[in-house]
């Protein structure tokens, strides 16, 4: 039997390994929290208190970039638990003291709202920095478009009527000789 | 026009003011010439018409190795004649007889011209002249009473005149000509045999004889009916018999059929008196019942033929009326109409239905091959010997006769062709020979294709006629190297648009360059695009001039270069436009056509500078696509944008947690 070959379009492939992006995040967090569970429990609960903005978003998010978004509040939120999570792998007994105090609290959610924040800044700024750069291209593609005039004429941008059709004898690229 | 004399011109002193009637001949009109080289030698100067061909392999011959007793050409060459402006011509040189013409062009007989001449001098001087023509593998076919001098003033040496100067038999007076070639057109009698020049020597001595034009003043047909009732010999002399031993010799060169007519050594026998006075009769042509045809009745073949041939649409009405194999069983009983060729005839009655089809002429043209088998083709009101459709054609294009040249056309049908060589196998072999030759030139024919046609079948049967194009009138152009020449002072002059695309011009090229059909369609098939076949035209030429070695042409290169001016502005490329500019300036200088195609191949450059030019439009509109894209205004709720942003977030929060997490526990 002939092998059956893949015919799914590129298109659809991309979607399908953004898709797997999105996945990749996720069981990797899951891995290593039950990683960390197996080292430490009890870093593995603060892990879990912690993370927990991340955690709800990726069991809640909807949407396009779902999985960027996610990214940005979980690496955040993992750089704001992990010093906490430190003293907990070498102090298990102080889980409750550090799962309890509302500034480290703050601290590991607060880090999550700078996820957050990235999410809403970021493409405020990648808008500003693509704006400037598509006026330097404006610029270049000026440069070039004034070139091609200077060395074909105002034809090649069709502002004559003669200029507009290729001749028909050079149509099918017939040679001389031919 | 040539601005110079040339060399010949520079040698021969031509008096166009002096012409000289008794040796003007159709293909060209004689005048007084001097040699300057050697001032006392008799010649005369015979200015060619263009529109007659010329027989060059006689001239030859003679150039060579001349002829006693016959009027020899000396040497030719063009010449600049002023005659009605200044035009070009080919001009021969003939050793001139001072003696005068046994028959003179007022009509009168020279008076030295005497019964005893006739018999002693005239005879062996016109043998003598006609074995030796006969050797050399020709025939002169213009021996006429008006073409036959006294060498000179005091002696009875008698000359023929030149035979070069026009086709075989073109034109010669129906009297003169023997039976069979009379019966074709005056200008379609081909080059006939030996036994031709015998009957024309006896007719022109029964001329001369009765001191009459003979040929003058009489119906053809008429004059037809008595040569065939009565024989040529009675008939053209009005029934008058000349006495003695001059008039057995005229009666056995007269004789019509050809194998009774004198040869040489019968006139030499008759010269040394031992001649048998040769018995002449009218052999196997009549029909064994009379044919009623237009209220006349045939009992001769050869007149039903030429009846059936002069009038073809009611030979067809006559043929397509009778029941055709009784009537051939009836009228032909020594003949058996076999079932093949009954049908290579094909003559069907179509039951009085219809008027005449195309087909019936050809229908017509079979039945008179078979009641005349060894004369000419009789096709649509015409008679031609297939070696005699040369002239022919050459003859209907200098009178711009369209119906003839249609009709030769029409005759050029390979399938009917062979048919009428078969029918007529046993008894004319030489048809189907003629019909072979003809083959590959009649292809051209119907073609209306620049270079082919009638006008490429017309130099393809006369490769010794000049180009005939009216746009060539004063310049004689006999070859290639001589046409691009006679450009190169056209273009010095004036204009030369659509020069190419003259149909003459085209065939002339075709028919004496080989392989330059193709390059003829391309140049038609630019013929609505002046850049382009200003372009495809200087590569022809460019190409002719490198074929035939020519020297430098400035003014054709420059009217080319000129010519090139559109082509190279409608280059879009400003570089390449200055750059071939230059080039154009360049070659300009040096007259070289070719190089103005090998090192700058226009057709070449137009072509990349239009893909090129193709290009660079589509790399515009990419251009003026991607910049609209750029131009709108980019919102963070862009796509792009927001992927891009997160994506960046997503970095920079990665690259935070590993700095906290590379802080927190490998740095503590």
């Amino acid at each position: 039997m002939a092998k059956k070959k893949d015919v799914t379009p590129m298109r659809m492939r991309r979607r399908m390994n953004r898709r797997q992006e999105v996945s990749m995040f996720g069981p990797l967090l899951f891995a290593s929290l039950i990683g960390l569970a197996i080292f430490s429990p009890s870093g593995a609960g603060l892990a879990l208190i912690g993370l927990a903005p991340t955690i709800v978003l990726g069991l809640t998010a909807k949407g396009p970039n779902k999985s960027e978004r996610t990214q940005c509040v979980g690496f955040m939120n993992i750089a704001g638990t992990m010093p906490f999570l430190a003293q907990v792998i070498a102090r298990p007994n102080d889980l409750m003291f550090v799962a309890t105090n509302p500034i480290n609290l703050a601290t590991m959610y607060g880090a999550g709202a700078v996820g957050y924040a990235l999410v809403y800044v970021g493409p405020m700024v990648a808008a500003m920095v693509m704006q400037s750069m598509a006026q330097e291209r404006i610029k270049n593609i000026n440069q070039q478009k004034q070139a091609l005039i200077e060395l074909w004429g105002p034809e090649v941008i069709g502002d004559k009527d003669g200029g507009e059709e290729e001749p028909a004898w050079a149509k099918g690229g017939r040679h001389p000789g031919a | 026009m040539p601005s110079n004399q040339s060399a010949f011109g520079e040698r021969y002193d031509i008096d166009t003011s002096a012409p000289l009637p008794e040796f003007t001949t159709l293909g060209g009109d004689a005048f007084k010439a001097t040699d300057k080289e050697r001032p006392g030698k008799d010649i005369y100067a015979l200015v060619h018409h263009p529109s007659i061909p010329l027989r060059n392999d006689v001239y030859k011959t003679l150039k060579s190795r001349p002829i006693a007793n016959l009027v020899n050409p000396i040497d030719r060459g063009l010449v600049n004649l002023d005659s009605k402006g200044i035009k070009q011509r080919l001009v021969t040189i003939f050793e001139r007889p001072t003696g005068g013409a046994l028959f003179g062009p007022d009509g009168k007989v020279n008076p030295r011209v005497n019964t005893n001449k006739l018999r002693q001098s005239v005879v062996l001087s016109a043998l003598k002249a006609i074995a030796a023509v006969h050797k050399r593998g020709f025939t002169h076919r213009r021996i006429l009473p008006s073409n036959m001098f006294f060498a000179t003033s005091d002696g009875d040496e008698v000359l023929l005149g030149e035979c070069y100067s026009e086709p075989a038999g073109f034109k010669v007076p129906f009297a003169l000509e023997p039976l069979k070639l009379a019966i074709a057109d005056e200008s379609s009698r081909g080059e006939g045999g030996i036994e031709a020049d015998f009957y024309q020597l006896g007719a022109a001595l029964q001329s001369l004889y009765f001191g009459e034009q003979l040929w003058r003043g009489r119906d053809r047909n008429s004059v037809l009916m008595a040569r065939v009732n009565q024989g040529s010999y009675w008939a053209i002399s009005g029934g008058r018999e000349i006495p003695g031993a001059l008039g057995n010799l005229i009666r056995g060169l007269m004789a019509d059929e050809e194998d009774e007519r004198w040869s040489a050594e019968d006139v030499l026998d008759w010269f040394e008196g031992v001649g048998k006075p040769k018995r002449t009769s009218m052999k196997a042509w009549s029909m064994n019942r009379p044919t009623n045809f237009k209220s006349i009745a045939y009992v001769d073949r050869r007149l039903l033929a030429d009846a059936f041939a002069r009038d073809p649409r009611e030979a067809a009405v006559f043929l397509k009326g009778i029941d055709f194999p009784a009537w051939v069983q009836l009228s032909f009983r020594d003949e058996i109409l076999t079932e093949r060729l009954e049908a290579l005839l094909n003559v069907k009655s179509d039951g009085g239905l219809g008027g005449v089809r195309p087909d019936d002429y050809k229908m017509v043209a079979r039945v008179c091959m078979f009641l005349h088998p060894t004369g000419p083709v009789h096709f649509r009101g015409h008679s031609f010997f297939l070696d005699g459709l040369a002239a022919t054609l050459a003859d209907a294009f200098a009178r711009d006769d369209r119906d003839l040249i249609g009709v030769i056309l029409d005759l050029f049908d390979e399938k009917f062709l062979n048919s009428l060589a078969e029918i007529c196998t046993d008894r004319n072999t030489q048809l189907l020979t003629q019909v072979r030759a003809l083959r590959p030139i009649m292809i051209h024919g119907a073609s209306k294709q620049l270079g082919r046609g009638m006008e490429r079948v017309l130099y393809a049967l006369n490769p010794i006629l000049p180009c005939v194009s009216q746009k060539f009138t004063n310049v004689w152009i006999g070859s290639i190297k001589q046409m691009m020449r006679a450009l190169d002072r056209m273009a010095e002059n004036g204009s030369m648009k659509n020069v190419l695309l003259d149909r003459h011009l085209a065939a002339f090229c075709s028919a004496h360059g080989s392989d330059l059909e193709r390059d003829f369609s391309k140049i038609a098939a630019a013929q609505n695009d002046p850049a382009r076949l200003n372009s495809i035209g200087a590569e022809f030429l460019g190409m002719l001039q490198r074929r035939f070695k020519l020297e430098p042409l400035h003014s054709l290169t420059e009217k080319l270069v000129d010519g090139l001016g559109p082509s190279i502005k409608a280059l879009k490329n400003k570089k390449r436009r200055e750059r071939v500019t230059a080039l154009l300036e360049k070659v300009k200088k040096g007259g070289d056509i070719h190089k103005l195609t090998t090192e700058l191949n226009i057709s070449r450059i137009q072509v990349e500078d239009a893909r090129e030019f193709s290009q660079a439009r589509t790399a515009v509109q990419k251009l003026d696509r991607e910049r609209a894209k750029l131009s709108r205004k980019i919102l963070p709720t862009d796509v792009d944008a927001r992927a891009k942003g997160l994506s960046w977030g997503r970095w920079l929060a990665f690259f935070v947690s590993v700095f906290i997490g590379f802080m927190t526990f490998v740095s503590a």
